[in-house]
This record gives C-alpha cells, structure tokens and sequence, in this order.
C-alpha cells in the first residue's frame, strides 16, 4: 500500500524471525485464561500449531529455521453468504483493475506487492495486518481503521486519481468490505493487537555505502529487466493481459506511495525478489536497486496542491526518497500520466 | 480425452488463468462472461470449439486479442458442462447446454481454425451484430532457405521437420517448437551448439549451422501456430498440476509456474517460454534434467531453483496437466508500450 511517505509505523520486525517458543509466547500474551484453549484448540484444528513448518529464514545473518502462521488455504472458504463475500475481496484484491475497475488508476493488484494473495509471510501479509487494525498511526495523529488503511492502498499503489471515479471508494463501499471479509478469513485464528513474525517487509538496514541509482541500475539489469522489462514497464501477453507489473511509469504506485520510498522498496526487494529467489540480493544491492526504480519519474502525489518542493516539506520528510530532489538534473516529482 | 467434471471444475483448470475466477476478465485485455448475447448455447459453444482472434465486441468494449479453441482438449460433456456453468452463474440462464448439440457443432467445427473476429460469429448468431470487421494478419514471409533447413536438412544438420513434426508440433520426447518466443530458441540452439546444452540429437544438428541460420529457424517458428498434438500420459495428478501452475506452493518456495510463464502457460517474455501443450515426457525431463544439475543456463538461475523443488509426483502432475491445455497462438508476447 501505500502508506505514504509517513514515517512509517514503529514495527518490531526482529532482525531474525523468531523460534517456535516465540509464537507461543505470543499466543499467551494475546490472551489470557479459557481464551487461551480456545485459541490453542483453534490452532491445532487449523493446523497452525499442527501444520506448522520449517522455513529458512530470509534474513541474511538468521539460517534458523522458524514457523510462521498459516493462514487458511483456498479450499476453506466456506459456503454461504460469507464464503461469497470472502471469495468477492479474493478477487478484488488478485485482480484489483477489473473487479474495482472505477477505483484503480493503474494495472496493479494487491497481490503484486502481498505475493501469494496476501498470504506470504515477509511480503505484508493481510493475516499479520488484519490483527493490529484499528492503529494509531502519526500521520494523521488520530485512530485508522482497516478501511483507512485500504483507502490510502486505493490512493497511492492504485493511483487512484486516474482511475475513471478519480478517487478511491467512498467510505463504507462494499469494496472495504469484501476486502475485509477476506483480511479477517485469512486471520483465522491468529491473535491479535500483536506483531507476528512474518508480518510486514523485514527492514534491511542501510548498508554502508549508502544507496546508489548508477550501481543499481547495473543490478537492475543483471537481476530485474528479464521480467520487468529492460524499460521497468513490466510485460503483458499478446493478449494485453499482465505477466509482470511495472516499476515505473504511468501504470506504476504513484509518489505518495509506501513504494516510493527507498527504504520500504529495499526491504520489499530483498526478501522477495526476483521472484522465487528469496535473499539472492545482498543489502547493499537490494539499496541500490531500490533507489534505480525510485529515481525515475511516476504519477504525482495525489496530496501535492501546490509545487513538488512545498509538497516534499508538508509529506516526504519521513523514509528515503527522491521525491522534491534533482537527480540527473531533474527534479523528480512532477508525475507522469 | 479424459474428463476433469463439472463445469466448475473444467472453467478452473481451463479458463479461469485468462478470464479469471469470477468471469470477470482483465481489464482492456480479456472480456467478461457476461454479455447476454455470447451466453447463447450455440455461441458459447462456437467459441469454445474453435476460440476466436481478432477484433470482438463484448458489452460496450472491443477487444482484440486471442482465445485457444478447446476441441482437442475437452469433451463434449465438459464443454456442455463449463458452458452451463458460465451460462447459469454470469449469464443469468437457468438451461444447461446439452452435450448432444455440442457433438453436433463439434462436427461442423471440424478442422476449421478459431473464428476470425466477432463478425465471422454472426454467422452463429445474429444477436451479436454489430461487430467489427477482420482484417486478417499480414501473411508469414517464407525464407526459401529456411524451408530447406527445415524440410531437407544439409549434412549434419538434419531435417528439423523430420524430428519437431512438419508444423513443429513435436511428437513425446521430442519437444513442440511452434509458438516458443525467438529469443528463446535462438538461446537454446546457441546453447547446444556451445555444449552448455546436451543433447545427442541436438548437439550436432545445431552445430552444424551458422549463428544466422539459428536466428532465422528461431524467428520462423516463433511465428507458427500448430494445433496441440500432445497427450497426458505420466499418469499425473492434474488437479495437483493445476494448483502449481496456478497458484505453485509456496510453502516450498515455488512460485506459480504461469507467474513467470504467464496466463494459461503461452509465454511471459522474451526468454520465458511457453508451456502449455508441450509433450509431457518432455517436460518431465525438462525438470529433472534441472534437478540432477544436467541442464542449466537459464537466465538468473531462475529455472533450476524452481525445478529444484518439485517431487518426482509433482513434475508427473504438472507436465500432464500442462500437455492438456490447447497450444498457444502464434502471436508472441510483447513488451507494454
Ligand atoms: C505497489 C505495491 C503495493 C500495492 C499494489 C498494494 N500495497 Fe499494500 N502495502 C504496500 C507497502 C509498501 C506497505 C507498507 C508495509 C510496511 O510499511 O511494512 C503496505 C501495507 C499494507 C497494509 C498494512 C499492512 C500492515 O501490516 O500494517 C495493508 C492492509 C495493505 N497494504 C493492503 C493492501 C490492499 C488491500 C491493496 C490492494 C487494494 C494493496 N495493499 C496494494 C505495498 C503495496
Ligand atoms: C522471474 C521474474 C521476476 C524477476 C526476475 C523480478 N521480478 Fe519483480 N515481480 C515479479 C512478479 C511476477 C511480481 C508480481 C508478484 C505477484 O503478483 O505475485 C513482481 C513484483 C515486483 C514489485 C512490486 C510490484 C510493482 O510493480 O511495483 C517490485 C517493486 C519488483 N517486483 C521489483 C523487482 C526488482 C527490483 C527485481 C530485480 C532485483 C525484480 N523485481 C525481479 C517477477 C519478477
Ligand atoms: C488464453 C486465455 C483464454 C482462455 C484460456 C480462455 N479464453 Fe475465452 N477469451 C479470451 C480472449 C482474449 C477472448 C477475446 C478474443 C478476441 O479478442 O478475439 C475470449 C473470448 C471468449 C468468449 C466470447 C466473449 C465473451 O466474453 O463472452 C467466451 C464466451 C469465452 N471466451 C469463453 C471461454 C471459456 C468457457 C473458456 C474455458 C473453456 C475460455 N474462454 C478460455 C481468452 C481466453
Ligand atoms: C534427430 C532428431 C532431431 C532433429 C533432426 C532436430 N531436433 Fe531439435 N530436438 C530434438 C530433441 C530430442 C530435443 C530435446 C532435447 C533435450 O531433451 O534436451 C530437441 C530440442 C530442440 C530445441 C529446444 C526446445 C525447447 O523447448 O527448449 C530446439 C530449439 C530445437 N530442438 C530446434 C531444432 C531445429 C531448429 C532443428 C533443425 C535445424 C532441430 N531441432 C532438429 C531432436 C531433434
Ligand atoms: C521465477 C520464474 C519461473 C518460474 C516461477 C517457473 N519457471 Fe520455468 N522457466 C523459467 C525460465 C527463465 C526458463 C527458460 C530457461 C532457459 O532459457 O534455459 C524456464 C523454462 C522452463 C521449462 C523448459 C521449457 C522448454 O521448452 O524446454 C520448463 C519445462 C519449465 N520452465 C517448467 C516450469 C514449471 C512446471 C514451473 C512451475 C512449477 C515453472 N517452470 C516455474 C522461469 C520460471
């Protein structure tokens, strides 16, 4: 999503996922007593405890093994008038441009940047998110809801100012819902009001060298173009339907988008892509490459209403980025369309 | 051919990766199930006899893109089956299709190509006038040398047509050519004839031609289209093969495989080829031939990892469930523009 170039919120991602014992811990301090049983019984039945498996951890220093919840696979969905609510926010959130077609202004889904329909732990998975809504977030200085959070999805990664209603969908569109419904079906069973491991994009710290467009676009080319695209415009079929999204560009996250910003992208590229490729990447090349996307041009922050360098001050303080900043003797931030 | 069963079941595995799970399509792209006038029982069933290329109008929208036909695929009873399925659930119709009248179309159907354009469908059905006229593809320029290779072979260098079929179609264990992108059989060519690729047959046929002559082979039959002639015969778990295709498993790390060789297995990119209707020993050999470490050089790697997770039961599955798709278009994928 999306969230803009707030700072972005306090998470404690560990810097290696923690063990099993953890997720106990975690299941203990979530709730108290009976709720616990309940929990554990849920979990066994669901599989999470059961089911649970031996993962390599992503993270470079950690090759310890560590469970992550297990979200529910496809076939639980239930019958019903919920299964259909759920199966509704499945599809909007695997092929966002046709089933919420008046309110998406690119040709992203949400499952491009929450891989495996949201299920993937360390890609922002929706069943860590799900937990921890409504949250006080200092952006705005006052309590977000899960439809908040959708809302500010729709308007930076959606780009939803050039979608054909101009705007994300009002508050309280069935659209929030069905997503919702899909969130919370994805949840099942896993506690809440508590960070979980696998939640978010694990944070890579900035390497040494810093970050640089040149070195990266080296990386693009040897790692991201055979997909992407050797122009980051991502590719379709003869069709014209997407095999791999853009990076940049007018069918791109716009500005104000949690993308955007270096670090976010970084910590997103490094434990997921090239796809299937987990830690492939070292930190440093990861930076790198994160800043070559970032450093070229995409639509405007749909909040500047006045010049790129006033809207830089007002909402990109926050993160890295190149927003309001001369790169190649331009200065980035205008918006493509 | 073998039956997959009810009509939910067959739009899954053979339509849902283009028209998506709900019918609803992809934008600009892949039109919707929901035009009244293509629910017809003779029109629903025309097109997934033959498919369709070429301009079509859908609702308020016209396409132009390519659907396969299924006659060589699906059986009458699978195609009255997904026809009334797509018919009651987004046609608003309470008649199913009836496997009888699919018969009778199937032999009217027999040999021709896919309709060209939504106004040869008239002819089915005047109820979808108006629609746009064809204007057929410019026609396939023919190297005269080319041919020769082809169809005479010179020395070493036998006879592509002798072993790949006469339309490149392939026959188990030799491989279909017909439709895979040009960059990516002018890469293998190079690769065998550099020894980075083993092959008996291959090694000295592609050795014993020039760097120019390997591109031109490349060109022409990326550019063909040949019906499937490929049958599951490994036995495999189709409704597993189809859960990789479609979603892979990431709980092993393994990515959808239409993720990287996109919708329906024709193809995502330059050096990402096809898959769907290639002879299933072939595949199989493909996989394992990665995972015993005996073929290698795809571009980052990306192949190996990939094969290198699948089980012996996984690599039966997928290679049936892919030799039972129709074949590809001839067109081949293109970088958005
Ligand atoms: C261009 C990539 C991109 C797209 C497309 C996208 N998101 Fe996000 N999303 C992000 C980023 C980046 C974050 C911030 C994650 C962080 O800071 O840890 C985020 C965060 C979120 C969060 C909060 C996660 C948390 O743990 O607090 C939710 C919920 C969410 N997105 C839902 C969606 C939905 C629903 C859609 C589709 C309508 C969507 N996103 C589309 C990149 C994207
Ligand atoms: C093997 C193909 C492949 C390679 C190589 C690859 N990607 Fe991706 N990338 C994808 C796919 C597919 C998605 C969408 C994932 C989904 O929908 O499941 C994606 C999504 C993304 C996204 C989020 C969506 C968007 O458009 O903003 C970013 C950012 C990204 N890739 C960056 C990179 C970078 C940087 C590299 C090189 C280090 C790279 N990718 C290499 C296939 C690839
Ligand atoms: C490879 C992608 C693909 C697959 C697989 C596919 N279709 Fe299509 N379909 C298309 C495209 C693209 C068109 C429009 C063709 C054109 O532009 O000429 C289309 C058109 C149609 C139409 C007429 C227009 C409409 O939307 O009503 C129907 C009906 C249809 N398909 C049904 C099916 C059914 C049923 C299946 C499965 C048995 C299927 N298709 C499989 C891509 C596909
Ligand atoms: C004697 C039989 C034979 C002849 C003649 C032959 N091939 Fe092949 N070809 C094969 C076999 C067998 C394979 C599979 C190799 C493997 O298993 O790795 C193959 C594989 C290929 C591949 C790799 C396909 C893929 O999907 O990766 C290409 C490309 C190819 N052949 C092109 C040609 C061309 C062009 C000619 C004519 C100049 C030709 N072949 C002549 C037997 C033959
Ligand atoms: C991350 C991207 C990626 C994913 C995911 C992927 N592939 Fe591939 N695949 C490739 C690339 C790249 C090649 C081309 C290799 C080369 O040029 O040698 C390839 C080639 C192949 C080939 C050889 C085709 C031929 O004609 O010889 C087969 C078979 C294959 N893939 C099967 C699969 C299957 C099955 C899956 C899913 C389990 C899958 N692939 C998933 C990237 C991918």
């Amino acid at each position: 999503m999306s969230d803009p170039s707030e700072t972005p919120r306090e998470r404690t991602v560990p810097a290696s996922p923690p063990s099993r014992g953890l997720i106990r811990d975690l299941l203990l301090a979530a709730a108290g007593g009976l709720a616990v049983l309940i929990l554990g019984l849920l979990a066994v039945s669901l599989g999470w405890i059961d089911g649970r498996r031996e993962r390599t951890s992503p993270s470079a220093d950690a090759a310890r093994p560590v469970a992550y919840f297990q979200p529910p696979p496809p076939s639980a969905i239930p019958d019903g008038p919920d299964g259909d609510a759920i199966r509704r926010g499945e599809a909007l959130f695997m092929n966002t441009p046709a089933n919420a077609a008046a309110f998406t202004g690119n040709s992203l889904s949400c499952v491009n940047c929450h891989l495996d329909g949201g299920r993937r732990a360390n890609a922002s998975p929706m069943w860590s998110a799900w937990g921890l809504y409504p949250m006080f977030r200092a952006k705005n200085g006052r309590i977000n809801t899960m439809e908040d959070r959708i809302m500010g999805c729709f308007t930076f990664s959606m780009n939803a100012q050039a979608s054909s209603s101009g705007g994300p969908p009002p508050a309280g569109h069935d659209v929030y819902r069905d997503l919702q419904a899909y969130m919370h079906f994805l949840a099942t069973a896993a506690p809440s009001g508590v960070e979980m491991p696998g939640g978010g994009y694990p944070k890579v710290a900035q390497p040494a060298q810093g970050f640089d467009p040149v070195r990266g676009a080296r990386v693009f080319a040897a790692n991201c173009a055979l997909c992407h695209g050797e122009d980051g415009q991502g590719r379709v079929n003869a069709n014209g339907q997407p095999v791999f999204p853009p990076l940049w560009g007018p069918q791109s996250y716009n500005w104000g988008a949690g993308m955007a910003r270096i670090n976010t992208a970084a910590a997103f590229i490094k434990t997921n892509m090239p796809l299937g490729q987990t830690g492939r990447l070292s930190d440093q090349e990861a930076w790198d490459v994160a800043a070559f996307i970032n450093s070229h041009e995409r639509p405007k922050d749909p909040r500047q209403t006045g010049s790129v360098e006033d809207n830089a001050r007002r909402n990109h303080t926050g993160g890295k980025t190149y927003y309001g900043q001369v790169v190649n003797g331009r200065l980035l931030g205008g918006g493509v369309r | 051919m073998e039956k997959i069963s009810g009509g939910e079941a067959v739009f899954a595995a053979a339509c849902s990766t283009c028209h998506q799970p709900n019918g609803v399509g992809v934008r600009g792209a892949v039109p919707p199930l929901n035009d009244p006038a293509f629910m017809e029982p003779a029109v629903l069933t025309a097109v997934i006899l033959r498919g369709v290329e070429g301009p079509i109008r859908v609702g308020r929208e016209t396409f132009d893109g390519a659907m396969p036909g299924f006659a060589g695929q699906l059986t009458d009873q699978d195609i009255a089956n997904v026809a009334s399925y797509v018919r009651r659930t987004w046609g608003g119709a309470d008649a199913g299709v009836d496997p009888g009248a699919v018969a009778r179309a199937r032999a009217q159907a027999a040999g021709a190509g896919p309709w060209r354009g939504g106004r040869d469908l008239t002819r089915v059905s005047p109820a979808l006038l108006p629609q746009p006229a064809w204007s057929g593809p410019a026609p396939l320029p023919v190297d005269g040398a080319v041919l020769a290779l082809i169809n005479e072979g010179r020395g070493e260098a036998l006879a592509c047509s002798s072993c790949h079929g006469p339309q490149g179609q392939g026959g188990d264990p030799i491989p279909r050519l017909a439709g895979l992108p040009a960059d990516y059989i002018a890469a293998q060519l190079d690769a065998f004839a550099a020894g980075r690729r083993r092959n008996d047959q291959m090694s000295g046929v592609a050795r014993a031609l020039g760097p120019t002559e390997r591109r031109a082979l490349a060109d022409y039959y990326s550019r063909l289209a040949a019906p499937s002639t490929a049958t599951p015969s490994l036995d495999g778990d189709r409704a597993l093969g189809e859960r990789l295709a479609l979603r892979g498993d990431w709980s092993r790390d393994i990515p959808a495989c239409f993720a990287c060789h996109g919708p329906s297995g024709f193809g995502g990119g330059p050096r990402l080829p096809a898959l769907a209707a290639q002879h299933p020993g072939y595949t199989a050999a493909q996989l394992s031939a990665w995972a015993s470490g005996q073929r290698t050089g795809d571009p980052g790697g990306l192949m190996g990892e990939v094969a290198g997770r699948l089980s012996e039961q996984d690599r039966r599955a997928i290679a049936d469930y892919l030799a039972g798709l129709p074949s590809s278009p001839a067109t081949v994928p293109r970088n958005r523009r």
